[in-house]
């Protein structure tokens, strides 16, 4: 088990390593398959571990595997421990599963460029990075590998460097990001201060009020930068500059949820600064919202997609502020599946797709599908269940609750909007004029059986947890982070009635304006004016040291 | 030990660095941003060497002269790509230099 | 902590002349105009570091510091500066922008709390120092650390002195490529 997962840490790194030192003598698509085969090896490792871990009953469920004592000064030590729990097992699954399938998307989608062998590297070097986020056994570990994914999707929103757009992308997300680690460094100097070490076990350590405030606060603030959450929000749609796969795995899926884990790993000390926990909330709440209107006046499939994960993070953090960690930790696995499948499908400037790509068309609305919380798909059972955890927190709860629903309509009807514009109606003279059926040979398999993949998982990934039926994933994870909060059936079966119905609405009204044309697009000229600056102002947000200096 | 006691020496090594960082903040030819971050890491050395002699412990010093291995490499690298930037007739102005292509 | 006798006065003496060179030449590498000179006045400045050294029983380290900081790096720098020529950068002019002054302000703020810091806070633990044997600092000394306790640290910084040395040659060597064309990795 714990040789499973070191080897699951380290194969991807040694992936990056081989294809660096490789170089020309590896073929563009040999360079694929390394990278693919070694994220492969790395979820049977976490698979491996996950099995270990089910054979020990659940106070044994912690495990520190420690390579060697790294660093000590004074009285402060630290290792190079990887730490095997059931939340870092779980996200280790979800990372290593998830990064393979889209690893393996990539050889399809990136066939062709020249410089592929560099993008299979990068790649390689992000999933080490977040693997070695989830499983690093002590703070200091979590930072390097937090400051790493940085780095990596840097490099690989970047990655065509040719074009200005992107290089300044890159550099946006990488300083936004960097605002998010110095607010994690002040609060890792502040615990060594007071704790005088930074294993994850002095978070439950009794602090004064302000300590753990300012310490929550520091946490929050990187959670935000590196979640895209308000205020430090405006890189992830920029992100989308990068290859496809870089954004279904970096900015739908992984990177962005790292966050989260977070807030779920320090769950700790947020407990004992309960303002700065509401505030988790209620930043996500305000994400969830103004991400969902966003989203509505996009025109780019890949913004939506960007907006469309930025509000549910938005639910994420609502969940883990409110203290219901497994629901947004689910909401998250489900999450990450269906926002990897909705970003592989790269298309724009389209309508009428639906009888030239009937497959894509049957994916993508299981993935709109999941996405908005209908049952028996993935999003239904997780979302509604944090919904239905604001219900039982009070007034601010229900503030939120409220906002949450507000949600999930504007989920609907963005989700389906998207769908129906690129679906429906009668094929654009430009899709007439470039569209080109599937490849049979390995480009096309590997893009096609990947997508089929996820979609499968989002249909089923749901029933993981069937509230008030089973609950694995609870008790799986219950030694780790126990739920603050336990609402009452009523209440779940409350919210799931409302999210189900509001989210039916939502695809409704997207279908009566954009499906079947019976309503004009309304024209709030204003409003839409508003929301495609994105109320950015991106220019008061985006920190001076991106912008050069007046010689 | 006689003479100045190691405090004066850290006030000498906080000095240099003081400047260092000024110089690199505030100039603009990347050759002086150079120099300005070798007085930085000679600072830091300083800070090293003084803190082995008062504690009797040899490990500053290998740690000062690892230091001095890792500033020669960096300066290479370094003057590597000025030069490269030269060769382009790129204008050598670290305020303009702020593309950053990966 | 001024005990008076000669050999006292005699270290007082060189450690004044050495610390007021060592930041009188910090000063002039940041405000020449002219890269070469700076260069120079990092020279002067690495000189009166190694007298700083030698004060502090760290022959080796000074002998290293001449030889290699002073001889060699510093010789590439000026190597650098010869071969791009003249560059005529004006810092000082137009006034101070609101950068500067806040560089200046974060600077001296940082050294303030610096000074603060040994002054008050930890003039406890450092005014007492241990004393050492005549073989500190010594040649053999430092080898028998370099081999024994911080082996790992010595390996790793040759590999890192080796990858410098291919990064440099990379670099610096001309492109068989034609222009426009992309490298391959």
């Amino acid at each position: 088990m714990i040789y499973g997962a070191w080897i699951c840490l380290l194969s991807p790194l040694a992936a990056a390593g081989l294809i660096t030192l490789g170089g020309q003598r590896l073929t563009r698509r040999a360079a694929g398959y390394l990278a693919t085969l070694s994220c492969f090896v790395a979820f049977g490792g976490a698979l491996a571990t996950f099995i270990g871990l089910l054979g020990r009953d659940g106070s044994q469920r912690q495990v520190v595997s420690t390579a060697w004592l790294w660093l000590t000064a004074g009285s402060y030590r630290s290792g190079l421990e990887v730490l095997i729990d059931p939340l870092s097992v779980f996200m280790m699954l979800v990372v290593a599963g998830v990064g393979a399938l889209i690893v393996a998307y990539s050889i399809g989608y990136m066939d062709g460029d020249i410089e592929e062998r560099r993008y299979f590297a990068y790649m390689s070097l992000f999933v080490f990075s977040m693997l070695l986020l989830v499983q690093g056994g002590n703070l200091l570990l979590l930072l390097a590998g937090w400051g790493m994914v940085g780095l990596s999707s840097y490099l690989l929103i970047g990655f065509w460097h040719d074009r200005p757009s992107a290089i300044a992308a890159a550099k946006k997300a990488f300083v936004m990001n960097a605002i998010g680690d110095a607010t994690m460094a002040l609060a890792f100097f502040l615990l060594i201060k007071k704790g005088n070490s930074l294993e994850f076990g002095i978070l439950g350590g009794q602090y004064s009020s302000t300590v753990a405030n300012l310490v929550a606060l520091g946490l929050l603030g990187g959670a935000v930068a590196k979640s895209a959450q308000l205020p430090l929000q405006t890189w992830l749609p920029d992100a989308m500059e990068g290859p496809t796969p870089v954004s279904a795995l970096i900015h739908a899926a992984t990177m962005v949820t790292a966050g989260v884990y977070l807030l779920v790993r320090t769950h700790a000390i947020f407990e004992q600064a309960p303002k700065i926990a509401d505030l988790a909330a209620g930043l996500g709440a305000a994400t969830l919202l103004l991400a969902g209107l966003i989203a509505l006046v996009q025109v780019d499939i890949k913004r939506v997609i960007a907006y469309s994960t930025m509000s549910q993070i938005g639910y994420m953090f609502l969940g883990a502020g409110l203290g219901a960690f497994f629901k947004a930790l689910l909401f998250m696995a489900a999450g990450i599946v269906i926002h990897a499948l909705a970003a592989e499908q790269d298309m724009r400037k389209m309508g009428g797709l639906r009888m030239l790509m009937p497959r894509t068309y049957w994916a993508f609305l299981i993935g709109a599908l999941a996405l908005v919380g209908i049952p028996p798909f993935a999003g239904f059972f997780s979302k509604d269940s944090i919904l239905a955890a604001a219900m039982d927190h009070g007034a601010y709860g229900y503030v939120l609750w409220v906002v949450g629903l507000a949600g999930t309509f504007l989920t609907g009807l963005y989700t389906f909007r998207m769908f129906f514009l690129v679906f429906w109606g009668e094929p654009s003279a430009f899709v007439r004029e470039h569209f080109h059926a599937l490849r049979r040979d390995v480009v096309g398999v590997s893009m096609a059986s990947t997508v089929g993949v996820l979609a499968v998982l989002s249909v089923i990934g749901g029933w993981l947890q069937f509230a008030p039926i089973w609950h694995p994933v609870e008790t799986w994870l219950q030694t780790v982070a126990e739920p603050v909060v336990s609402p009452t059936n009523w209440q779940e079966a409350i919210s799931s009635a409302l999210a189900f119905v509001l989210g039916l609405a939502g695809i409704t009204v997207a279908w009566l304006v954009y499906g079947a044309r019976r309503v004009a697009v309304p024209r709030f000229a204003s409003a839409q004016r508003t929301l495609e600056r994105k109320f950015s102002s991106t220019s008061c947000t985006t920190p001076s040291s991106t912008r050069p200096r007046s010689s | 030990m006689s003479g100045p006691g190691v405090a004066w020496y850290l006030s000498v090594a906080a000095f240099l660095f003081g400047t260092g960082s000024l110089g690199v903040l505030l100039r603009r030819n990347p050759l002086i941003v150079l120099l300005s971050l070798e007085i930085m890491l000679n600072g830091a050395n300083l800070a090293l060497i003084g803190f082995a002699r008062n504690f009797g412990d040899g490990s500053g010093q290998i740690f000062a002269l690892a230091v001095m291995a890792v500033a020669a490499s960096e300066v290479v690298v370094g003057l590597g790509l000025i030069v490269a930037l030269n060769r382009k007739r790129v204008t050598l102005d670290v305020d303009r230099l702020n593309t950053l292509r990966g | 902590m001024i005990v008076a006798s000669v050999g006292n006065v005699l270290v007082w003496a060189v450690w004044v002349v050495a610390a007021f060179a060592c930041l009188g030449s910090g000063i002039a590498v940041v405000s020449f105009s002219n890269p070469f000179y700076s260069a120079l006045a990092l020279i002067g400045n690495l000189g009166a570091l190694a007298v700083l050294y030698l004060l502090l029983s760290a022959e080796f380290v000074a002998a290293a510091q001449v030889l290699v900081y002073a001889g060699a790096v510093m010789v590439m720098f000026l190597f650098v500066i010869a071969y791009i020529g003249p560059h005529s950068e004006s810092p000082w002019m137009g006034g101070p922008s609101w950068q500067a002054v806040g560089a200046v302000l974060a600077a001296g703020a940082l050294l303030v709390e610096i000074i603060v810091v040994i002054g008050l806070k930890a003039s406890g633990h450092l005014a007492h120092s241990e004393r050492v044997g005549a073989a500190f600092g010594s040649p053999a000394e430092i080898g028998r650390l370099f081999l024994t306790d911080h082996l790992l640290a010595f390996e790793i910084t040759s590999i890192v002195l080796l990858v410098a040395a291919i990064g440099g040659v990379i670099l610096g060597g001309h492109s068989r490529r034609a222009a426009g064309e992309v490298p391959p990795l």
